[in-house]
């Protein structure tokens, strides 16, 4: 099996390990833009879009250790703790609650600093099959997911009927878990929930 | 009906709490998450970026060297233990408050906010809840043990999504009790007798 180089996972590991300034700015010069873009298009303003930013890159720099490639890829897992960064901000008692959730929901794994740190391909299937998607498709993905909104909504937006917006979602996601379930990643996965779920 | 509660957008502390739960009890759902997940991650690495102020890393930087490496200690408690990790580490460093009606005790994990809250409900192995309505909906789901009530039995890692004209009366299982989390869009109405009593505690 071939397997893809992805810079941004050498990068946490580099951080996990050795506090590697150069990785952390890698990191940062990449996704800031990036997560500026998604947190505004999701109603923060200027200001606290960048306080959001800045409180993600705190967290991406202190737990590191807990990302681990086998589970999401690197845009994913920053997407989750952004996501939950704002949610908590422009709550109006802006008290941290989920900072950690995410983060902290598998245990922190060993880093590994390795340069050669080989990224997972099964995310790149993910992303070469929604790169494939019709846009239509790839629409009602992005509407449900990234812009988080409910089938009701995607339905009045695009007209398609509900019933169409839920069948077509639902049978992209299922293209996907097959693609994710293509090793036995979670086939390990399941047994130590498992396991956890006994005692 | 697992699948419907999670594709609703989890965007309030609440839901995505219980959803992370509910995700890490559910295998399925663990594998469909991951798959929603990637989906918004994929999105984030398209989207067209948008410049940060100058200042933004210097920002960034100084934060990061004030904040030490810290580790979540999880909770010791064994019964805390059992409870999904996401639920540990936001419990890790508060004492969980329970209130105790006989039988059944309920702890707050996240205070009522917009109408919602979340709680974590202990029944003991063969007590009986009143029987009660819920205002707003109520998601509860089975973390360990089951319980049953007029409609049928539920075991862990079920979901159940309750209306507020939905009048039950749960026992938990006779051995093992049950424990679950239950996400509240509004206060529980108890509705049999001594309804009016069990409110003003509840509340």
């Amino acid at each position: 099996m071939v397997k893809v180089k992805n810079p941004f996972v050498a990068a946490l590991a580099n951080i996990a390990k050795s506090q590697d300034i150069e990785s952390f700015k890698k990191i940062f010069d990449y996704f800031s833009p990036r997560l500026k873009s998604f947190l505004m298009r999701s109603g923060a303003d200027e200001a606290i879009a960048e306080e959001i930013i800045q409180e993600t890159m705190t967290i991406i720099w202190t737990k590191a250790d807990y990302y681990d490639p086998k589970v999401a890829s690197p845009s994913t897992w920053i997407y989750t703790i952004a996501r939950n960064k704002k949610i908590d901000i422009l709550r109006k008692s802006r008290k941290a609650i989920l900072e950690d959730i995410e983060t902290a929901v598998l245990p922190p794994i060993e880093s590994k600093a390795d340069e050669n740190i080989e990224h997972d391909q099964k995310f790149d299937m993910v992303a070469r099959y929604l790169d494939d998607l019709p846009a239509d498709q790839l629409d009602l993905l992005k509407m449900n997911f990234f812009e988080e909104k409910s089938h009701g909504e995607i339905s009045e937006i695009t007209k398609i009927p509900l019933g169409t917006v839920k069948s077509r979602i639902r049978l992209a996601l299922e293209k996907i878990r097959g693609k994710l379930e293509q090793d036995g990643t979670m086939a390990d996965l399941n047994a130590s929930n498992e396991s956890s779920m006994i005692n | 009906m697992t699948f419907e509660i999670v594709t609703t957008p989890a965007n309030t502390p609440a839901s995505l709490l219980f959803q992370q739960c509910l995700v890490e009890i559910v295998p399925d759902n663990k594998i469909m998450n991951m798959a929603k997940e990637e989906v918004a991650g994929y999105f984030l690495d398209k989207i067209e970026p948008t410049t940060v102020s100058e200042d933004l890393w210097m920002k960034v930087l100084n934060k990061a060297q004030i904040k030490k490496q810290s580790r979540i200690n999880t909770p010791t408690d064994p019964f805390l233990n059992q409870l999904p990790v996401s639920l540990q580490v936001h419990l890790a460093d508060k004492k969980i408050k329970w209130k105790s009606f006989k039988d059944v005790k309920i702890a707050t994990i996240l205070p009522k906010d917009n109408n919602e809250k979340l709680e974590l409900i202990h029944v003991m192995p063969g007590a009986k809840i009143p029987q009660h309505t819920h205002e707003g909906n109520e998601s509860f789901l089975v973390l360990h043990g089951s319980y049953s009530d007029e409609y049928g039995s539920y075991k862990q890692g079920t979901v159940q999504v309750r209306s507020d004209d939905h009048h039950h009366t749960p026992i938990g299982h006779t051995q093992t009790g049950c424990v679950g989390l239950a996400y509240t869009h509004g206060k529980i109405k108890f509705s049999g007798k001594f309804g009016k009593l069990l409110n003003l505690i509840a509340n």
